[in-house]
C-alpha cells in the first residue's frame, strides 16, 4: 500500500493537531472532527479510533457534562503527560520543518 | 448510506467485543448523527463524512484489543493483538502468519519447560520434608540447591519470557497503527 508524501505527513501530525485543539480548551468528538476534517481532510469517524488510542496512552481524559438539550455530552481534556506529549512533538516538528526548509529554500 | 445502514455495518464490525466497549462506540457514533444534523447535514452527508464503517470497526476493535493487552498480559489478550493486527493488515497476511506461527511456538514451548523446571524443582524440594522418602539425589544438601535453583531459573525465565512478550506486542501494536487508514473516503482529493 503506498501512501502519498502528503497522507503519511498527516498521520504524523494527527496526533499533536489533536491535542493542540484540546490545549485551548476541552472540546467533544463532533467538534473536534470538524475541525480536523476542515484544516487536514481527516475522515470524521477516524477520530473516534484516534481519541480511543490517546485515551489507552493517557494523553487526554474524558468526562461528561449535562448538555442543555440531550444526553449529557463526552468532552474530552488534555491530560499532564498529553501537555508533555503536545510540547516535545512541537518541538520535535519545528526542528524537523526548519530542516527541511533549509534543503528546501534552494529547490524553490 | 443512511443512519441506521451505517449503525449496522458497525455494530456487525464490532460484534463478539464486550457490551459495554459495543455501546460506548455505538453511543459515539449516535452522537456524532445528532450532532450533524443540528449542524443541518443529512444523514448521508454525515455517514459519508464518516467513513467506511466495517474499516472503522476493524480499528476500534483493534485498539481495544491492545487496551486488554496493556491490562492484563495474558496468553488470550496476546493473541487479540495478533488477531487484530491480522484484520487490520490484510496484505501482509501471507508473510506474516508462518512468522506468528513460529513465534506462538517458540513461546508455548518455553512457557512449558519453565513450568517443567518448577514442578521437577518442587518435587526434589518436597522430598526433603521429613515425610518425604529422601534418597533422590543421595545428598540432601545438594538436593536442596538443585531444587532451589530450578525453582528461581524457571521464574527467571518466566519473568524475561514476558518481557519479551510485552517487546513483542509492542511492536506489533506499532505496526498495526501503521495500517489505520485514517483519511479513507471523506477525502478524495487526498
Amino acid at each position: 500500500m503506498v501512501e502519498s508524501l502528503q497522507i503519511q505527513l498527516k498521520k504524523g501530525v494527527l496526533e499533536m493537531c489533536v491535542l493542540a485543539l484540546l490545549s485551548r480548551g476541552d472540546n467533544y468528538a463532533y467538534d473536534i472532527a470538524s475541525r480536523m476534517a476542515e484544516a487536514v481532510g481527516m475522515g470524521e469517524g477516524t477520530i473516534y479510533p484516534l481519541m480511543r488510542r490517546m485515551q489507552n496512552d493517557g494523553l487526554v481524559s474524558t468526562y461528561l457534562q449535562e448538555s442543555g438539550s440531550g444526553p449529557p455530552r463526552k468532552y474530552y481534556k488534555l491530560t499532564k503527560s498529553g501537555a508533555q506529549a503536545l510540547k516535545s512533538q512541537i518541538s520535535d516538528w519545528q526542528t524537523f520543518e526548519t530542516a527541511v526548509q533549509k534543503i528546501l529554500g534552494d529547490a524553490t | 448510506m443512511n443512519r441506521a445502514h451505517f449503525m449496522a455495518q458497525l455494530r456487525d464490525g464490532l460484534a463478539g467485543l464486550h457490551h459495554t466497549d459495543i455501546n460506548d462506540i455505538v453511543a459515539d457514533y449516535e452522537t456524532h448523527f445528532a450532532d450533524g444534523a443540528a449542524d443541518g447535514r443529512t444523514q448521508e452527508e454525515v455517514a459519508a463524512a464518516l467513513g467506511d464503517p466495517v474499516r472503522l470497526a476493524r480499528e476500534l476493535r483493534a485498539e481495544i484489543g491492545f487496551r486488554r493487552w496493556e491490562e492484563n498480559r495474558s496468553a488470550g489478550n496476546f493473541m487479540g493483538v495478533v488477531l487484530a493486527l491480522l484484520g487490520l493488515a490484510t496484505i501482509d497476511f501471507v508473510i506474516l502468519l508462518p512468522l506468528l506461527c513460529a513465534l506462538a511456538a517458540i513461546f508455548f514451548g518455553l512457557s512449558v519447560a519453565c513450568l517443567a523446571f518448577v514442578v521437577g524443582g518442587s518435587f526434589l524440594l518436597f522430598n526433603l520434608l521429613p515425610f518425604g522418602w529422601h534418597g533422590v539425589m543421595g545428598n540432601p544438601a545438594m538436593q536442596l540447591l538443585v531444587g532451589l535453583g530450578l525453582i528461581s531459573g524457571a521464574i527467571g525465565g518466566g519473568a524475561l519470557l514476558l518481557m519479551l512478550m510485552d517487546i513483542i506486542a509492542k511492536l506489533l501494536i506499532r505496526y498495526a497503527r501503521l495500517h489505520f487508514r485514517l483519511f479513507d473516503t471523506a477525502n478524495k482529493s487526498i
